[in-house]
């Protein structure tokens, strides 16, 4: 499918389940992640984005929620299956995760060189001198000045903009394969936000790291992706590379979410917003997910539809796709 | 650090001349005269005026005061209006007695009450936290001297395993100290297990639910290291605040269970110098007691900027 890059990840058919809630709150989830790629998972506050980057990590909260199926392989060993201690030997070593806040996702208590040093020593068994180096090495790396005197400083002496860089280092510090972040620019003020993008890109591009980059931000999306998955309420609505998606959006969820982007230059109307609500899980409609809210909604919309590929490497899952030509057609 | 210390120190001392002003002044609205109690069953108006001066019992209370007071700066707490010890004297005999069973009532409260407490909030819901709130709630309800009483019944009556009474200081024969103060400290620890073991759970639950946590385990660290390192640092103030409040209670003696143990510890003589108007040996042991608590107060105050380092820079 993408012959530049070998597979790291693939996802296939991942759902996840809270207890004692009716439907999948991510339903039937399936994509790859490249060596050195970057997908964006984007979509709104609650459509299971963050759900599935934490199935990845085997970090869901338990046992509220659960994985109710399906399978991600990562470097030949399938994520969903493995035991607590395999996982954690997998985490924080060949798989990483930042967070979208910085402000609390460091410990208080330690000092920043203390929690980046403790997770080389928990994956390379090197002793503390050396934990410390790196940990320093890496500070560096994440362009945080006066790295030396900063191992000793505890999190509430860095800015958020800082306590992010050292999440990064901290990270990366084990070279992982893969990087999850999960709105990692979100909590920042919008100038430090496109420094912190532009770091993890170079540090992804020196380290051939894959990215799985969760945001609901689409000038995130177009800064970084390579290829990006729009998820709506559970599901992955519409993927494919970063161009497909914006020039030329299938989905009716997809053409709403780009729609609603304020632009430069002369505004013609109103700013598109997309009718309705995310319906809750309770009031999950049977087939497809957006049918409530679709202005092109149709009978066929009753039936569940498949991820199905409608130009090289961009799937849609929409009945009436390519919408132009059923829209013309219903006009015929 | 130091600098804190010294300036907490600062503030301790009106706060120990308030209290000591409010204990002399709620004894003196006590009814009940110690005079009355010192001359015994004949009552001559001369020995009771003669005693009445000898103890400044008729100088205006304010001038009482200041008399003890300064007495209290040179190091003289007074004399017992009964005994004729100096009270000094009596503290300093009680005052080991009540230390080692604070310290082994305390250590038993905290072996038992911060690992039931972790352990029930990392089980939140399952079998574990059951009995272990079932043990809270037993700790907290069954009363000390009963718990006591049974104790001795079984631990020293039935089973001989213990002796049921009598004190040993710890300097003549250790182990005999320890042994007749294993029962004791058992009742009072217990009961205090309990409450250390409820804040412990309650602040590790609001710990565990920290994003820092989420990050601990998203760098594989094993989960005793997430618990242990990352959830009881930061669950240890709250801990540390209540322990420290609980061992100032236990340093201001416990009333029955040296009761049922015949222990001659702080609690059994203040209430005798209660109920005898003993005046000047219940203000040596309150003063005593409150100096306790304002140093226990100010362990803990020191613990926090040791757990705490955002608590560091502040004054």
């Amino acid at each position: 499918m993408h012959a530049e890059h070998p597979r790291l990840l693939s996802v296939d058919g991942l759902s996840v389940r809270f207890r004692h809630h009716p439907a999948n709150i991510v339903d039937d989830v399936s994509f790859t992640i490249g060596a050195g790629e970057t997908l964006c998972i984007v979509g709104e506050s609650g459509c299971g984005k963050s759900l599935t980057a934490l199935a990845l990590m085997g970090l869901l909260p338990k046992p509220a929620a659960q994985v109710a199926a399906g399978r991600a392989v990562f470097e030949g060993e399938d994520l969903v299956a493995l035991d607590e201690s395999r996982m954690s030997d997998i985490r924080g070593n060949r798989m990483a995760m930042i967070f979208q806040e910085p402000m609390t996702s460091l410990n208080p208590a330690f000092t920043v060189g203390d929690q980046i040093a403790e997770a080389v020593r928990r994956h390379r068994g090197v002793d503390r001198a050396a934990a410390r180096g790196r940990a320093r090495e890496m500070l560096e790396q994440a362009r945080i000045p006066a790295a030396e005197k900063r191992l000793d400083e505890y999190p509430h002496q860095l800015s958020g903009g800082m306590r992010q860089r050292a999440m990064i280092a901290m990270a990366l510090a084990n070279d992982p394969a893969l990087l999850i972040a999960d709105e990692p620019t979100t909590a920042l003020d919008v100038t430090i936000q496109a420094q912190v993008l532009r770091l993890i890109r170079q540090l992804q591009a020196e380290r051939g790291t894959g990215l799985l980059m969760i945001t609901h931000d689409l000038g995130v999306v177009a800064e970084t992706a390579d290829r990006v998955a729009v998820m709506y309420a559970g599901r992955i609505v519409e993927e494919g590379p970063v161009a497909a998606i914006f020039d030329d959006p299938q989905h009716p969820y997809t053409i709403g979410l780009m729609g609603s982007v304020p632009s430069l230059g002369r505004r013609s109307g109103r700013l598109e917003t997309i009718p309705g609500l995310v319906p809750t899980p309770e009031a999950m409609p049977r087939g497809c997910r957006f049918s409530t809210r679709c202005p092109f909604a149709a009978a066929v919309c009753a039936e569940t539809p498949a991820l199905t590929e409608i130009a090289p490497g961009h799937r849609v899952a929409c009945a009436r796709a390519p919408i132009e030509l059923r829209v013309a057609e219903d006009a015929a | 650090m130091l600098g804190f210390i010294g300036r907490r120190l600062i503030i301790a001392i009106p706060t120990i001349v308030l209290i000591s002003i409010f204990v002399f002044a709620l004894q003196k609205l006590l009814p009940g005269d110690p005079v009355l109690a010192m001359a015994g069953e004949e009552r001559d108006p001369e020995v009771l005026e003669f005693l009445r001066e000898k103890y400044r019992l008729n100088d205006p209370i304010p001038q009482q005061y200041l008399h003890w007071m300064g007495g209290v700066m040179q190091g003289d707490l007074g004399v017992s209006l009964r005994t004729r010890q100096p009270v000094l004297e009596l503290i300093a005999e009680k005052l080991p007695v009540t230390i080692q069973l604070a310290v082994m009532a305390m250590t038993i409260a905290l072996m038992i009450g911060i690992p039931a407490g972790i352990l029930s909030a990392v089980h939140k819901g399952g079998w574990i936290d059951w009995l272990a709130n079932l043990f809270a709630l037993s700790g907290l309800s069954v009363p000390n001297f009963w718990l006591g009483i049974m104790l001795i019944l079984l631990v020293s009556v039935k089973l001989g395993w213990l002796p049921a009474s009598g004190y040993q200081p710890l300097a003549t024969d250790p182990l005999r100290s320890i042994q007749t103060m294993l029962m004791p400290a058992f009742v009072l620890g217990t009961g205090l297990a309990a409450t250390l073991m409820r804040h412990t759970r309650s602040a590790m639950l609001g710990v565990l639910r920290a994003d820092f946590i989420r990050t601990a385990r998203a760098k594989g660290l094993r989960e005793r290291t997430v618990i242990l390192k990352h959830a009881l640092r930061n669950a240890l103030v709250p801990i540390v605040t209540i322990s420290a409040l609980l061992f100032g209670e236990l340093l201001a003696g416990a009333v029955l269970t040296e009761q049922i143990f015949t222990i001659p510890g702080f609690g059994k003589m203040i209430v005798d110098a209660v109920f005898n108007r003993d005046y000047a040996v219940v203000q040596g042991v309150v003063l005593c007691t409150a100096v306790a608590f304002i140093a226990m107060n100010l362990a803990a105050d020191a613990a926090y900027r040791w757990l705490n380092p955002r608590m560091r820079e502040q004054g």
